[in-house]
């Protein structure tokens, strides 16, 4: 079943992944190419029947970033996994909003946790932290503060 | 407190009346006689000369106050589910004159049960300002008193005490209900200290 996907997939993306790895639970890790983002998230889409994105995550790799989707198919019962590397300074990607409506939130805590900017995103703005926070937390660059450091305006309702 | 110049006769008749110590006893003749009314008055103002309007009124209303302490809903972590605890029938918080409110309009006193975020603490800062005077704040556990275990987190605020003054401060991740009827008492306490 993984090998019927891995060939699905190499026909209809061809020279926009990298390699399909395999990974547990899944059919497969499907690395990609940044520049393609948009083209891949429509083709799995319309293609290959993923229909539902189930969450968006980010990895600080120090010397790179991660950006990964975990997709559910309803037709194939089964998950997999995209993902790409960003070079760690100014990294951005296409925005997978228009693709899955779903993605807006899940971008906007990516953006905020590792500093990851998705490009065309509708509203990219905090979503778990307050306004105005100037730190990305989940970046290993990030220090655990005294609690005075941190300023936040309070009152911006 | 001194009370009007009435002479104090003893009862008579068949039927006993009951008094009490220091209590004068006042016949209904003399209630309704007119001089009565006019000598309490004198009486009322000479105690207000005395000692100010405030000083009679406000032992009065600090009494009300601290026999019904409406909370307001703050849960935000485990400390919630020991607040829910006390109103339930095992501690039975109610018989303190706690009730807890929805709406802050209604309520004088703030019981933060959990850990504040950065991101929620404008909003708790609103609900407090829409509170009406006289109001009170307990920090009720760890989070809320110091920031707890998060207290170097990146989103968590070190003590609510940074938003909105606290009267009082509960400790223990998360208290018993019995810490919390108890720190709920030692505010019945204050309130009932309270001159400004």
């Amino acid at each position: 079943m993984e090998a019927e996907f891995a060939s699905q997939v190499s026909a209809r993306l061809g020279d926009r992944i990298v390699v399909i790895d395999a990974f547990p639970g899944t059919l497969g890790r499907v690395r990609f190419k940044a520049d393609f983002a948009l083209d891949v998230f429509r083709s799995m889409r319309d293609d290959l029947a993923f229909a539902h994105l189930s969450m968006i995550g980010g990895i600080d790799w120090v010397d790179h970033r991660e950006v990964f989707y975990v997709l559910w198919s309803d037709v194939r019962r089964a998950y997999v996994i995209l993902s790409t590397d960003l070079p760690a300074e100014q990294a951005h990607i296409e925005s997978a909003t228009p693709v899955w409506p779903g993605a807006n939130w899940h971008e906007r805590e990516t953006w905020e946790m590792v500093d990851v900017v998705f490009d065309h995103h509708p509203d990219l703005r905090h979503l778990l932290l307050p306004d105005g926070y100037a730190f990305h937390p989940l970046l290993r660059s990030f220090k655990l503060h005294e609690p005075e450091e941190l300023e936040v305006k309070t009152r911006n309702v | 407190m001194s009370a009007p110049e009435v002479a104090a006769k003893p009862p008579t008749g068949e039927l006993p009346v009951v008094t009490r110590p220091g209590v004068p006893f006042i016949e209904i003749e003399t209630l309704r006689a007119k001089e009565f009314i006019p000598a309490a008055k004198e009486a009322l103002s000479a105690m207000i000369a005395e000692r100010g309007k405030d000083d009679l009124t406000r032992p009065v209303f600090n009494w009300a106050g601290r026999n019904s302490l409406f909370p307001l809903h703050w849960g935000l972590a485990c400390c919630a589910i020991e607040f829910a605890a006390a109103f339930g029938a095992r501690w039975d918080a109610e018989r303190f004159g706690v009730v807890p409110r929805s709406s802050p309009r209604q309520c004088d006193l703030m019981i933060v049960n959990g850990t504040v975020t950065w991101k929620v603490a404008h909003k708790l800062i609103t609900l407090y300002e829409q509170m009406p005077e006289p109001k009170w704040v307990i920090a009720m556990g760890n989070c809320a008193t110091g920031g707890g275990p998060f207290r170097t987190a990146y989103s968590v605020v070190p003590g609510v005490d940074k938003l909105v003054p606290v009267d009082l401060y509960i400790a223990g991740c998360p208290p018993r209900p019995e810490a919390m009827l108890d720190g709920i008492l030692k505010l019945e306490e204050l309130i009932r200290d309270r001159k400004e």
